[in-house]
């Protein structure tokens, strides 16, 4: 059945106790906390959510969200959480990749071996699809090693989006009409598809930061990109996703953060590495020193 | 010069790139696109032995190390298999740069051997070497 997007439903109220419960809800879940600063945009979301699920009252909705049945935890998530994003996104870490993380990993390699990176949350693909292109451009040992790309997501709308990898220009904005003609096909005048061999490269999977069961699949990376996702967590959650993302990484491994972030007041885990393109925190060599 | 000698002159070349890594055989594929020969990719030796009979190429791009069928076993079949398909040049390129193996791959048939890492320049000019197009 074709339903309108929905507006939200004027005559259902939302209590301010009833939004504080949803948002502990989302947290025992996500991990992710919503403040009451957010509230405007917390109550939309919820708004349109109700309506979608045709719920009469936030007390049947909430029973829906309880209910696991309906997936619609996932959707709320899909709708709280904000995916936009372009490619080459804070292109000055992606030099510091090339220019400092990787001439160090390698040191540790033979040739032919595994290089393994992880994007998450990888959102719609910009990010992973962007390392990508930057290795190809412009490391030149690029063939000397078997690359392995994960990108991961808690939003399984974002990761739909990203196999698919269908972009619109604003997205595209930060790439010169050379990279958009070797790695894209334009659709019809305002959208271009990512190279079939390009998305085929990435290997795309749900993961969530802060379930540590969840986190066993993803183990032994060189190198993590994990950007403006601690943000929107609490202290607590970010210990636990800084433990788990730790537990990720290989020893020497390294850990990319949004620029607005830090690990130093997360986990002293790691070590602070400070580089002229980018500051990058690492799993130390040995594991001795773990706190 | 005859319309099909025209033709055949202006033939772009076919070149099957074999190699387990996606992103090296991307890297490889857009710079030998960039520089007009047209690509096909297989991603070890048995898919490549499949491409080789059913289409036409004029160069094999073979990595050595690979699951299930490695490059020197790949090229080793091609060199039995009927006089058409057998004839087709062969450029290994591998990570390994020991005179070993670049005698083994000499050994299973392959024209020319390469040690990675390869600029996009150096497999161009090999490439355009090895299927007789003037750079």
């Amino acid at each position: 059945m074709a339903r309108s997007e929905p507006a939200g439903r004027p005559d259902i109220r939302v209590s301010q106790e009833e939004v504080r419960r949803l948002c502990d809800f989302l947290y025992r879940r996500t991990g992710m906390l919503f403040s009451d600063s957010k509230r405007y945009y917390i109550d939309r979301r919820l708004a349109e959510r109700i309506a979608a699920t045709g719920s009469s009252s936030f007390q049947s909705y909430f029973a829906i969200l309880r209910s696991e049945t309906e997936h619609e935890i996932e959707y709320l998530i899909n709708a709280f959480t904000v995916n936009e994003t372009y490619f080459y996104r804070e292109d000055h870490q992606l030099r510091c990749m090339t220019s400092e993380l990787l001439p160090n990993l390698v040191t540790r390699k033979r040739a032919g071996e595994s290089i393994r990176i992880w994007s998450v949350p990888c959102s719609t693909g910009e990010e992973p699809y962007s390392i990508a292109i930057w290795l190809m451009e412009n490391w030149k040992d690029v063939d000397l090693y078997n690359i392995e790309i994960v990108a991961s997501d808690i939003d399984t709308r974002a990761l739909k989006a990203a196999t698919e990898g269908l972009y619109g220009k604003r997205a595209l904005i930060r790439l010169s009409p050379n990279l958009i003609s070797r790695y894209f096909e334009p659709v019809d005048g305002e959208q271009y598809r990512i190279d079939p061999g390009l998305r085929n490269s990435i290997q795309f999977t749900q993961a969530n930061l802060i379930d540590a069961q969840d986190m066993r699949r993803f183990r032994g990376f060189d190198m993590i990109f994990c950007r403006n996702v601690l943000i929107y967590f609490d202290d607590a959650s970010r210990r636990i996703a800084g433990e788990n993302l730790y537990d990720s990484l290989q020893p020497g491994g390294y850990i990319c953060l949004g620029h607005s972030e830090t690990m130093s007041r997360i986990s002293s885990l790691f070590h602070v590495c400070r580089f002229p393109d980018a500051i990058v925190y690492q799993r130390p060599e040995a594991d001795d020193d773990r706190k | 010069m005859t319309e099909n000698e025209r033709a055949a002159e202006s033939r772009r070349m076919r070149i099957l790139i074999v190699d387990d890594s996606s992103l090296v055989r991307l890297y490889y594929r857009n710079a030998l696109e960039a520089a007009d020969f047209d690509v096909e990719q297989a991603i070890n030796g048995i898919e490549a032995m499949e491409k080789v009979v059913a289409q036409t190429f004029d160069l094999v791009v073979v990595d050595v190390n690979m699951p299930r069928m490695d490059g020197l076993s790949f090229i080793r079949s091609l060199r039995r298999s009927a006089s058409e398909v057998a004839a087709i040049p062969a450029l290994v390129i591998s990570t390994e740069a020991g005179q070993q193996d670049i005698d083994d791959s000499r050994l299973a048939g392959a024209n020319y051997y390469l040690v990675k890492p390869v600029s996009e320049a150096n497999l161009i000019r090999y490439v355009a070497a090895l299927t007789g197009v003037p750079r």
